[in-house]
């Protein structure tokens, strides 16, 4: 009495995809934290990162410089407070404030400095401080520079009195000139902000790529699906296409975090003027899109190899393990890069996307490189998890 | 109709486990046809094989005149399934379940709702048709589960231990909806382990042990052959122990 119904490949791959996305969107607990933290971290990542910049930059601007003897070289201390250094006479137990963090910097002046340079002989001065704490290190480095920089001055005020020429101590003028543009410079927020859009794009359909497998093997819901005329092949490009979706959203709100932060909030002015307006964001984007489609797809496989939903996380934690590690072997190996990077996922994104936050465009030619490597492996894991769903095992062990 | 010829399915790397071994049997329409055997009998790889899921290592089933290995797919438009697997999307409403599984099946509009509609109505389900399913009982859930395999209204429809885990007004329920079915021109296989269960439904007994069909009948016959009172007595002697055995 039943005729024969045939849906087509893709309409039933559109009913997957479209069951997925209700599904996804109807899970509040998972969708809020992802959907919160995409939202909520880059703002409040980008507002520690300045910040701290910022600090840096107030103290090394008004260096405030304890002083244990100022009276044995009064020219010295004259010097530097020509430089704007905020001088005083240093506490009794200095060396303890340092210890704690309360003071940067001390420079004693040895009670010996005038009768040694009176003899011809070299006056001595010291600096105390602890080069672990990060904090103190734009007033140690100029507290040193200014140093420097008296000795050369005085050097060579002594040979002008005898005749000679500077140049004959310095013989090497050294110039620099610094080619970064403004926004190259602050290589660590560059770093952070790549890094963490590409966290986005991994982070972003795991718990849903996970759901929709091992998830959906735990609640015995696979093998009913199974039993319907849907091919393996059309479940897995629906749930691949949905947990996609997912992911691209998860990250354009992260991004978009960072675009509305850095355009909006009030944010303490650092010298550091790296750009993400739109023409980055859409860059972003571009860049994340071989992202975007190949962690569902991987995840998935790894999904789908797990009997339960705990399982599943259990195995995926080393893929996030990799992952993670990759850009910060990139940014601790502070090479040329090499040519074949473009070939190797992850590297590859997160090189393109330092290339935007320069303020340049990635070549077109690096970008169709940059997508053979996840569009091959978009399609191994797609294959291998249709595989896995048309093999029996599936379904024992359930 | 169900035909099975020969059947056979062995699990394991060396194939040791010898789940079916050789079975062969025939279930026509318009009947309910038992399928009653110990635990370990091999009912639920035998049911597998003709849904489809589970490859035979030799042997042919045919339902409706279409291989299960050759026509798969079309076998799976044809046949209904309540598994023992019952998972439902706890995130999505009874309809939304059930509308899913349809959509699948390539029904679509105005038509599949009222199929989920009439079905719900039977299995007097109208007013839970649209919660989710999450805090469902036992019970609704087997009843969204049934609706879920018949969306299609299939020809063939296999049920494996339906009655597990129901309780009596549930298992009432499914009765009267087979027995609908049956009226219907249906043909009916239902698998369980519980004898007063397949007496009280079924037309035709396959009794099934280690793998192999051992007697076949109408309960009646089944007395006859196995020279006994009941047929409580009858299963026993026919699978030659009372092993996993359900009363």
């Amino acid at each position: 009495m039943t005729t024969l119904r045939t849906g087509s490949a893709a309409g039933r791959t559109l009913t997957v995809l479209r069951k997925e996305l209700l599904d996804m969107f109807r899970d509040r607990r998972t969708g809020m934290v992802t959907l919160l933290s995409a939202i909520c971290a880059g703002p409040i990542f980008l507002l520690l990162i300045f910040n701290l910049i910022a600090s840096q930059a107030e103290r090394a601007r008004d260096l405030k410089l304890p002083i244990v003897g100022a009276i044995y070289a009064p020219a010295v201390v004259a010097f530097l407070e020509r430089q704007q250094v905020t001088v005083s006479d240093a506490p009794a137990d200095y060396d303890a404030q340092i210890r704690r963090g309360d003071l940067d910097v001390v420079l004693i002046i040895d009670d010996q400095f005038a009768a040694d340079v009176a003899q011809g002989k070299a006056g001595s001065v010291q600096l105390v401080f602890d080069r672990s704490r990060d904090r103190a290190r734009a007033s140690i480095e100029q507290t040193e520079s200014l140093l420097r920089r008296y000795n050369r001055l005085w050097g060579e005020q002594r040979l002008m009195l005898r005749g000679v020429a500077s140049t004959v101590a310095n013989p090497l003028r050294i110039e620099t000139s610094d080619l970064a543009t403004p926004q190259q410079s602050g290589a660590l927020v560059l770093f952070l902000v790549a890094y963490y859009g590409l966290f986005a794009s991994v982070m972003g359909g795991m718990a849903v790529a996970l759901d929709t497998t091992a998830g959906e093997r735990e609640r015995q819901s696979l093998e009913p699906l199974l039993m319907t005329p849907a091919r393996p092949t059309e479940i897995v490009t629906g749930k691949w296409l949905a947990v996609s979706a997912f992911n691209a959203l998860v990250v354009l709100l992260t991004l978009a975090g960072f675009y509305l932060t850095l355009k909006f909030a009030p944010l303490p002015p650092v010298g550091v003027p790296f750009l993400f307006g739109a023409r980055e964001f859409g860059r972003f984007a571009l860049v994340l899109v071989p992202m975007i489609l190949m962690l569902p797809a991987i995840l998935l496989y790894v999904g789908s190899r797990a009997r339960a939903y705990k399982e599943a996380q259990a195995n995926v934690s080393v893929l996030l393990f990799v992952v993670s590690l990759i850009p910060m072997i990139q940014l601790f190996m502070q090479r040329k890069e090499p040519g074949w990077l473009m070939f190797v996922p992850v590297s590859a994104q997160y090189s393109l996307l330092n290339t935007s936050l320069r303020g340049e465009a990635p070549a077109l030619t690096q970008l169709a490189l940059s997508w053979l490597a996840p569009a091959t492996l978009i399609a191994l894991a797609l294959f291998a998890v249709a595989r896995r769903l048309s093999r029996e095992s599936i379904l024992i062990g359930k | 109709m169900i035909d099975v010829d020969g059947l056979q399915k062995a699990f394991g790397k060396k194939r040791e486990v010898e789940a079916v071994r050789g079975v062969t049997f025939a279930a026509p329409d318009g009947e309910i046809t038992g399928l009653l055997g110990p635990n370990g009998a091999g009912k639920t790889t035998l049911l597998r094989m003709i849904a489809t899921l589970v490859l035979p290592d030799a042997g042919h089933a045919r339902v409706g005149g279409l291989d299960v290995v050759a026509d798969r797919y079309a076998v799976r438009g044809r046949i209904g399934v309540l598994s023992d697997a019952r998972g439902l999307y706890p995130r999505l409403t009874a309809r939304e379940n059930v509308r899913y599984f349809g959509r699948l099946y390539g029904l679509a509009g105005a038509a599949l709702e009222a199929r989920i509609d009439a079905l719900f109505a039977t299995l007097g389900m109208a007013p839970l048709a649209d919660r989710r399913t999450a805090g469902f009982s036992q019970g609704e859930r087997m009843k969204v589960a049934i609706a879920r395999a018949l969306v299609h209204d299939p020809d063939t429809i296999l049920l494996d231990e339906p009655t597990n885990g129901l309780d009596i007004m549930s298992v009432r329920t499914l009765r009267d909806e087979l027995r609908a079915l049956r009226t219907q021109g249906k043909c009916l296989l239902f698998s369980s382990h519980v004898m007063q269960e397949v007496a009280a439904l079924c037309d035709r007994i396959v009794v099934l042990a280690r793998g192999r069909v051992v007697a076949a009948g109408t309960a009646a016959e089944l007395v006859e052959r196995a020279g006994t009172d009941g047929l409580e007595d009858a299963f026993v002697r026919l699978i030659g122990s009372d092993e996993g055995l359900a009363a």
